[in-house]
This record gives structure tokens, C-alpha cells and sequence, in this order.
């Protein structure tokens, strides 16, 4: 790893990773304060079978609700607000760290230094996972945040945070690998961050749609945010099946991109 | 793998150096066999797409070779890239930056990944006549030629044994250039090696000692500037007295000789002085023998290209 390409990426990102940082720890909090607030007359309701059952399916997403603490924080995790704002550095950052310095042409300059190219994937993948890892930091301590403000951080069981954040890490580690492994492999962002993109929401949608059609749910282990298990976490009993799907899925992403940056050929920047 | 080093060594070396592009294999470079000596400033000359930048790319480890191979330093590109990178100071052509950083940040940037102290770069911005106010300016606020200059700071800074330049003087204008060209010479006094690839042939005349040709991708000719100037064919008039028109056909180097009257033209290859010689006894009014310079005799090389293929886009600066 290069210590002086580490510190030019977080100079140059860390205004940003301040703002979505700040933006998930709001969101962090806002959930455990709608519980609060509401969890007990939407618990009414839905147990009051004015809700057809049909629907109460729709109540349920990615093991979150709004009628547990538990199941609000784990919604707060796999709603489209905290994943989109996740996906900033696990795409964002990492789909240009190698494609976006090759299509601005400042990859010349990096790699005229005595780096070899591993060690610039290294770093980048260490960046990565830094800026993914402070994101999810500031989410976690928001939804301890909110549940210390409703008075509620002994039902939370604040021991089982760290789990949470490992699980959600492995998650966004795992978008962040595809993500570099798809910016050595071409001399453009926008094929980088395409195919980033749509293998997410690709990934989102087959993990949606299992949880709202039940004949879809053998879809689910097809999508790396069915390993996402917050209320698992939040329980104290998460399943290791889950962080050995998603390390593997990062080891294969990092395996191959050490493979194919080295091997392939720079040729002068169009 | 470690590469045996050679300290006295050439350069840069390279044997039947190739590259081809594509599953069609179009080749880029072919059959590159090039020596560069320690302490010489060489030129690396060529039109657009004629295989310079393939060549430099192959020699920092950017591209892999197809065939044949290459040391710099005493290092294989193959095996040492990173030990050649660590040795050697690198212009890109056409060269981008981390725009929103300032020119001060970006060099301290640069020398720190670099991993070596930037010893020259103070005399650098002198010369070159970048002040501290613009270099705390953002470089996205720079003109060409400021980023050019940032560049070649960026390249020289630390003192490299071989600064490798990839059209340097793009963009500087004509004081510039001058520091620029004292710059290497001095770099060159303090017996560092130069390798620059140009299409400004008057600066290849100004600064080179020895130049390569490249065109289509295969070396065309390798030679000291001063024996490549000889080597052109340079236009000569002579105006005579009336009676006195000596026998020029057979003086060596002479070609398409014309006489009309007392006015004698033809075309003189090497050596002057058979040619003066055999003036010797005529009555000559008048001399002229264009100097020769480097464009022409580049052109020479590419005269098959006049007709059919327009890419050699030649610039003299001068």
C-alpha cells in the first residue's frame, strides 16, 4: 500500500465522505424517532386485521418494519436512501479509482512513480473500504443516536452494533470490489460505473421482488443484499452463512483485479 | 527475479522491441533495436502514430511487449518496472493533473509518491518562471504552457539518471523553450541522460546528440544529428563568369546537376570540399549552399510518403 496515495485520496474525498457520513447518521437516527413516535399505532393496526393479509407482506422489507426497534434500524440499512447514499463511495469512489484516473489521464502521472500497479489497486481497495467503513460507522452510531434519544438503547442491545456494522460493511466491501474490479478493467468511467450500477440494482431488485412475490423468493440468494440480515445481527444471532458469502464474494472481486490490473496494457489515453 | 546491473551500462536498450494492438494484431512497433548512451541527450523522432509513444510506453512498464526485449538503467522493463520507475523522470505527452490541487500540492504530491526529494525543484520554477502566487493557484486556472512547465518540474524535480519526455516543448513559448533547452543541456553537463520524443525538429537540431527515426512503426534511421545533417542532400547555386563552367558531373555527392548559362545548380550530399575543388579554377561570381538542417533531411526519410500519405506533420519552431 502507498501512504502518500492514501492521503491524496482522502484529502480529495473526504469533504464528501463528511457530507454522507453526516447525511446517514440523520438517517440513522430518524428511524428509531418514527418508531418511537408511531410503532405502537401502526403495531395497532396491523394487528387490528383492518389490513388484509394479503398486504401485511408489504409491511415487511429486508427483515425491517416499523413496529420493532430493531426491525426500524434494519429497515433504516436496505431503505434506498441509506443504500444510495452506501453506493457513493462503494461505486462512486471505487468505480473511478482506477477507470477515472485513466480516462482524465492522471493514471500516467500515478504511474510513472515507483508504484506497481498492485499496490495502486491495493490502495484504492484500501480507500475503499476506509471511506465504506466510516459511511456505515456514522449510520450505525445515528441509529444508536436515535435510540439514546427516545430512550431506548437498552431494547436496541448496543453490543450487537458492531455485528451490524460488519454485516452491512461485508455488504458494501463486496459492491465496492465488483466496483474496482470493473475499473481495471476498462479505460472509461462510464462502462465502470454501468456495470456497477446495474449489477446493484440488479441485486436490489431480485432481493424487492422475493420479498414482496413469495413465488420470486428463491431469487433472494441470488442478491447480495439478501445477505444484509440487520434484525439477524441486531438479534445476536447472526448467520455466519452471511459474512462467508460476502467475504467470498470480496475475495474473488480483489482476486481477480490483482490478476488482470497488472496484465493488461495502458495504452496512451485517446 | 532480479536483473543484473550493468552501471556503466547503456540507458535504455532494447532487442526486436515490438507491440501489436488488437486480436488482429496491428502492429504499433516492430523490431525497435536502439541503444541510448548515459549522458547523451537523444531524440526520438517521428510523425503522429509513427510508434514514439508505443515505445516509450513499453520502456515504463504501460504496455507489454509482443516481442523482443528492453533494459533501462540496467533494469528488464518486463521483470523491473517499478525499479526503472523509481530511477526515472517521466513527461507524458499531453499531460493531466488533479486539477483542483494547487501547483505547489500537486508537486509535493507527485515528490511524495515519488519517494524522493524534489532537490532541483526550486532552480526548476526559476527557469522556468513559475512564481509562488501561481503556484498557489488551482491548476485547473493554468494555461498550457504552465501546465507544461508544472510538467516537466513534475518530471525533473528529483534529479532523475533518465528523464523520459514525451513532446516537452509543446506549448512553451519561444523564451520558454530556450530555458527549457538550457535546462537539459545542463542536465546533460551533469551527465544525466535525456530521451525525448519530438516532432519539433529544430529543437531535435538544437539539443540531440544522436536521433532515431521511427515511421510505420519500424526504426528508419539511428545516427549522430551532425552526421545526419552531412548525410542530406543539401541545394546548391553557383553563378559564374562567362567561359568558365568547370566539370562538376563527377565530383562525389553531386546529383541533378543543371547548367543554364552561367548559372550551375545542383544537389550536394557529404563532404564540401571535392565539390569547392573542383570550383577552384572557375571564376565564381556567386556561392549559395543551404545550410542544412534537420527538417530536410527528416523529410528525406519520408519523401515515399509525399504522395500517398500526408501523416508526417512536421513543425519547425524556429
Amino acid at each position: 500500500m502507498s501512504l502518500p496515495l492514501l492521503g491524496h485520496a482522502w484529502r480529495a474525498f473526504r469533504l464528501r465522505l463528511l457530507v454522507v457520513a453526516a447525511a446517514l447518521a440523520l438517517w440513522g437516527m430518524l428511524l428509531p424517532i418514527v418508531y418511537d413516535a408511531f410503532g405502537a399505532e401502526i403495531s395497532e393496526i396491523l394487528d387490528s386485521g383492518l389490513i388484509p393479509e394479503q398486504f401485511l407482506q408489504f409491511t415487511e422489507f429486508g427483515g425491517g418494519d416499523l413496529f420493532s426497534l430493531a426491525g426500524s434500524v434494519s429497515l433504516g440499512f436496505i431503505h434506498p436512501i441509506a443504500v444510495g447514499l452506501g453506493l457513493v463511495f462503494a461505486v462512486g469512489f471505487a468505480a473511478q479509482a482506477i477507470a477515472g484516473e485513466r480516462q482524465r489521464g492522471t493514471l500516467e502521472v500515478l504511474l510513472a512513480r515507483p508504484l506497481s500497479r498492485r499496490r495502486v489497486y491495493v490502495t484504492m481497495a484500501v480507500a475503499t473500504a476506509l471511506f465504506i467503513g466510516l459511511s456505515l460507522l456514522a449510520l450505525t452510531l445515528g441509529a444508536l443516536g436515535g435510540a439514546a434519544l427516545t430512550g431506548r438503547v437498552a431494547e436496541l442491545g448496543p453490543g450487537n452494533l458492531p455485528v451490524l456494522w460488519l454485516n452491512a460493511f461485508l455488504l458494501y466491501a463486496s459492491f465496492g470490489a465488483i466496483s474496482l474490479a470493473a475499473s481495471v478493467s476498462f479505460d472509461r468511467l462510464a462502462p465502470a460505473i454501468g456495470l456497477s450500477l446495474a449489477f446493484v440494482l440488479v441485486s436490489y431488485f431480485l432481493d424487492v421482488i422475493g420479498d414482496l412475490w413469495p413465488d420470486a423468493e428463491f431469487l433472494q440468494p441470488f442478491s447480495l443484499f439478501h445477505y444484509l440480515d440487520a434484525r439477524g445481527a441486531l438479534s445476536g444471532l447472526p448467520e455466519a452463512s452471511n459474512f462467508v458469502v460476502l467475504g467470498g464474494v470480496v475475495a474473488v472481486a480483489v482476486g481477480y483485479a490483482l490478476v488482470v490490473f497488472p496484465r493488461r496494457d495502458l495504452a496512451a489515453p485517446s | 527475479m532480479t536483473t543484473t546491473l550493468h552501471p556503466d551500462g547503456p540507458a535504455i536498450a532494447t532487442h526486436g522491441l515490438g507491440k501489436r494492438y488488437g486480436r488482429d494484431g496491428v502492429p504499433a512497433l516492430a523490431d525497435l533495436d536502439l541503444t541510448v548512451l548515459r549522458g547523451e541527450i537523444f531524440g526520438f523522432l517521428g510523425p503522429n502514430g509513427a510508434g514514439k509513444s508505443t515505445a516509450i510506453r513499453l520502456l515504463l512498464g504501460f504496455l507489454h511487449a509482443t516481442t523482443g526485449q528492453a533494459t533501462v538503467l540496467g533494469h528488464d522493463i518486463a521483470r523491473d518496472s517499478v525499479a526503472i520507475r523509481r530511477r526515472v523522470g517521466y513527461l507524458p505527452g499531453g499531460i493531466a493533473f488533479w486539477d483542483e490541487l494547487s501547483g505547489e500540492r500537486l508537486l509535493d504530491e507527485l515528490a511524495a509518491l515519488s519517494g524522493q526529494p524534489p532537490i532541483l525543484r526550486q532552480e526548476l520554477l526559476d527557469r522556468l518562471e513559475l512564481s509562488a502566487a501561481t503556484l498557489r493557484r488551482p491548476v485547473r486556472a493554468y494555461s498550457r504552457g504552465m501546465r507544461q512547465k508544472l510538467g516537466i518540474i513534475q518530471a525533473l524535480q528529483h534529479d532523475p539518471e533518465l528523464a523520459i519526455l514525451d513532446e516537452p516543448s509543446e506549448g512553451l513559448d519561444p523564451l520558454m523553450q530556450r530555458a527549457f533547452y538550457a535546462i537539459l543541456d545542463e542536465r546533460k553537463a551533469a551527465g544525466r541522460t535525456i530521451f525525448f520524443s519530438s516532432h519539433v525538429l529544430s529543437e531535435v537540431e538544437r539539443v540531440c546528440d544522436r536521433v532515431a527515426i521511427v515511421r510505420h512503426g519500424r526504426l528508419v534511421a539511428l545516427e549522430d544529428v551532425a552526421t545526419l545533417l552531412t548525410r542530406r542532400k543539401r541545394q546548391v547555386e553557383v553563378r559564374l563568369r562567362a567561359g568558365s563552367v568547370p566539370a562538376l558531373a563527377g565530383v562525389p555527392g553531386v546529383s541533378d546537376l543543371v547548367v543554364d548559362g552561367q548559372r550551375v545548380s545542383c544537389r550536394l550530399e557529404g563532404e564540401v570540399g571535392p565539390f569547392l575543388a573542383a570550383l577552384a579554377g572557375a571564376e565564381v561570381v556567386d556561392l549559395t549552399i543551404e545550410p542544412a538542417n534537420l527538417e530536410d533531411a527528416f523529410l528525406e526519410f519520408y519523401a515515399d510518403d509525399a504522395e500517398g500519405d500526408p501523416s508526417p506533420t512536421m513543425v519547425d519552431a524556429s
